[in-house]
């Protein structure tokens, strides 16, 4: 039998704290499309995608419903586009993207993420194609996702793709002005990109990994904040080593959550179980924040001082309750801080206490990185390049993920609001210090060496 | 060796275990399985035994009135038959919640609904939450659902009864909660 405690408290969590699981992203390897005829390489796509995932939306909702756990959101995620497709030109790359498009329509996903390149070391032609294809094809297509390795521990940063995305930025901003540069939130630049991420816009399927495969994305800000509130309020003396406990536990919570629903939806499709990813992964909604929980630990704001300690606890906190939880962990397992799609952390930012500078600080702590982070629209390729590269090097010096989703909104200043709807939310454009002061080193190009930290055999 | 059913009710309070199992003992009964619980100021009892051949089932029913009844305690004592226990067919667990102002037919309301789509009750407790609160009363009924019973149309008919009665009805697969909490 149940207690009633048990009952009444996954009650709460799903009624008033916002549990749910954020994403069931389903791996499809498309190296069995590969063709050099772009008309043949488009149709076994199509095909593929669609034979295997016609069933996702509505074996979701299935379990949803057996369970009463919402799944939010349904995806996809394909083999990197440059290498499934490297030998096409730029054209036929965006036709590839329109492709993606269509097949996630047509089985009713939301976004579906794989049109990547992995360019830590250097480029193929194939991946010169594709990052050249990048900005049209996300102002062609409404549900693809894009992003672009440039750095790794192993290699160290490839310094002329970092400019390259700098100046591939601009141009999907550009593409994208109408929409305050919507195109850029969907592109993610990455150091350390794991292979099984199900959160977008990072999500791919890497080359090592099963085919097909289920991994989740669990979420649950809004479950922790009202954890912490509540013990607080049972007990005001309870210190930060206690504090972190009640994050633990709540994590474990909410990842077996993931990995029960999870584990249900592959058997469903007969396909494989991948990964849980254990992030804190926000949603503009009141009681769906991260930055909530900095303020449930006594911060006034996020980005005040004390928040990259307060985030490397929280962080710590949810992995090591999650790690328990589940035994297949992966993809960023770790805090979001995206701006504009956290109510509160976009709120902090147009009041001036989270600064592009803090938040890259808070990065070394976190998962992802400088995420939807929006900046005027005049900034320039090799300032955005220069950005990137930072948080490039936080990545490849602590061997961990980190990212950089940009958005330079065309026509706005520093102060103004972008707009960018639905789950990517709005947020106050940012100033990026110092204009200027970066493009002379940037220009020199080359790949800066992996570090010492590389050499671990 | 025969079994039987004994049930005692009454008010709570020390001793009322021991005298059933002492009586049981004495009378050569094995107690094969015992459960009870507490209800407000008062006491239920369930307790299964084998009895010997040599003992009368009323034999047996009188010695325990004479002691329990001087405590106020009722009991009744069955011999269990084993034709015509019912077979449970297979069933998934789910539980159900209810949560709303109380109100006369609640219980009966939804039970009668269950007791139509073949759903045995397994648990059901009442949870009287929020003190002076009428409207957080919530119910919890864990339920085995037959394996074959059409869920969707169980679940729609739920929580139209859920609509009718005033009542936010859940209605989750038992694996939930157990994930959640337990190890």
């Amino acid at each position: 039998m149940l207690s009633d405690r048990e009952v009444i408290s996954t009650l709460e969590m799903l009624r008033h704290e916002h549990l749910d699981v954020r994403t069931v992203t389903l791996g499809i390897s498309l190296f069995d499309c590969a063709s050099d005829d772009i008309g043949r390489f488009t149709a076994n796509v199509r095909e593929k995608i669609c034979r295997i995932a016609s069933d996702l939306v509505g074996v979701c909702d299935q379990v949803a419903v057996r369970y009463g756990i919402p799944i939010v959101n349904k995806r996809i995620a394909v083999s990197p586009i440059a290498v499934a497709a490297c030998s096409m030109n730029t054209g036929r790359m965006v036709d590839a993207a329109v492709t993606l498009d269509n097949a996630a329509r047509e089985v009713g996903v939301d976004f579906i993420g794989g049109f990547t390149a992995l360019v830590e070391k250097g480029f193929t032609s194939g991946d010169r194609a594709l990052i050249e294809a990048i900005p049209e094809a996300l102002a062609s297509t409404e549900r693809v996702c894009s992003s672009v390795n440039v750095a790794s521990t192993r290699a160290g940063i490839n310094m002329d793709a970092v400019y390259l995305m700098g100046k591939t930025i601009k141009r999907a901003a550009e593409l994208t002005s109408d929409r305050d540069g919507v195109g850029c939130a969907k592109l993610c630049v990455f150091a350390n990109i794991p292979e099984d991420i199900p959160f977008m816009a990072g999500a791919y399927l890497g080359v090592g990994e099963p085919d097909p495969v289920v991994n989740v994305g669990v979420s649950g800000p809004g479950v922790v904040k009202m954890a912490l509130d509540r013990a607080r309020a049972a007990n005001p003396g309870l210190d930060l080593g206690e504090l972190s406990e009640i994050i633990k536990h709540t994590s474990f919570k909410v990842t077996r959550v993931g990995e029960l629903i999870g584990r249900e939806v592959a058997r469903l499709l007969g396909v494989t179980f991948g990964v849980v990813d254990l992030s804190l992964a926000p949603t503009p909604n009141v009681g769906d924040s991260v930055g909530e929980i900095f303020q449930s630990l006594g911060l006034s704001h996020i980005g005040v001082p004390g928040s990259t300690a307060a985030l490397a606890m929280i962080n710590d906190a949810v992995k090591k309750g999650g790690a328990f939880a589940s035994s297949y962990v992966g993809g960023l397992s770790g805090a979001f801080i995206p701006v504009s799609e956290d109510l509160n952390i976009a709120e902090s930012a147009r009041k001036g206490f989270l600064t592009i500078e803090k938040l890259e600080a808070m990065t070394s702590v976190c998962s992802v990185g400088l995420d939807m982070v929006a900046l005027a629209g005049d900034t320039s390729a090799e300032t955005l390049a220069a950005i990137i590269a930072d948080e490039m090097a936080i990545g490849v010096i602590n061997r961990k993920t980190t990212a950089a989703r940009l958005i330079p909104v065309p026509g706005k200043k520093a102060g103004e609001k972008a707009f960018f709807g639905g789950l990517l939310g709005e947020a106050s454009i940012i100033s990026a210090r110092g204009e200027n002061g970066s493009s002379n080193f940037i220009r020199l190009g080359g790949r800066i060496p992996a570090p010492v930290q590389s050499m671990t055999n | 060796m025969k079994k039987v059913i004994v049930s005692v009710i009454g008010h709570d309070r020390p001793g009322i275990i021991a005298v059933v199992s002492d009586e049981l003992f004495i009378s050569g009964c094995n107690i094969e399985d015992v459960s009870q619980t507490l209800l407000q100021t008062e006491f239920a009892g369930m307790f299964i035994a084998s009895i010997p051949d040599s003992i009368e089932t009323g034999e047996l029913i009188r010695r325990l009135d004479e002691r329990l009844g001087p405590m106020g305690l009722s009991s009744l004592v069955r011999e269990m038959d084993p034709a015509g226990v019912w077979e449970a067919p297979a069933t998934e667990p789910f539980v159900i919640t209810t949560l709303g102002p109380d109100r006369l037919g609640l219980v009966a309301g939804i039970t009668e609904l269950l007791a139509r789509f073949g759903v045995n009750i397994a648990s059901l407790k009442a949870v009287f939450r929020g003190g002076d609160n009428p409207r957080s009363n919530i119910m919890i009924y864990e339920v085995d659902i037959p394996s074959a019973l059409d869920q969707n149309q169980f679940r729609e008919a739920l929580y139209e009864r859920g609509r009718e009665l005033d009542l936010e009805i859940s209605l989750q697969h038992r694996d939930i909660f157990e994930a959640i909490h337990r190890i």
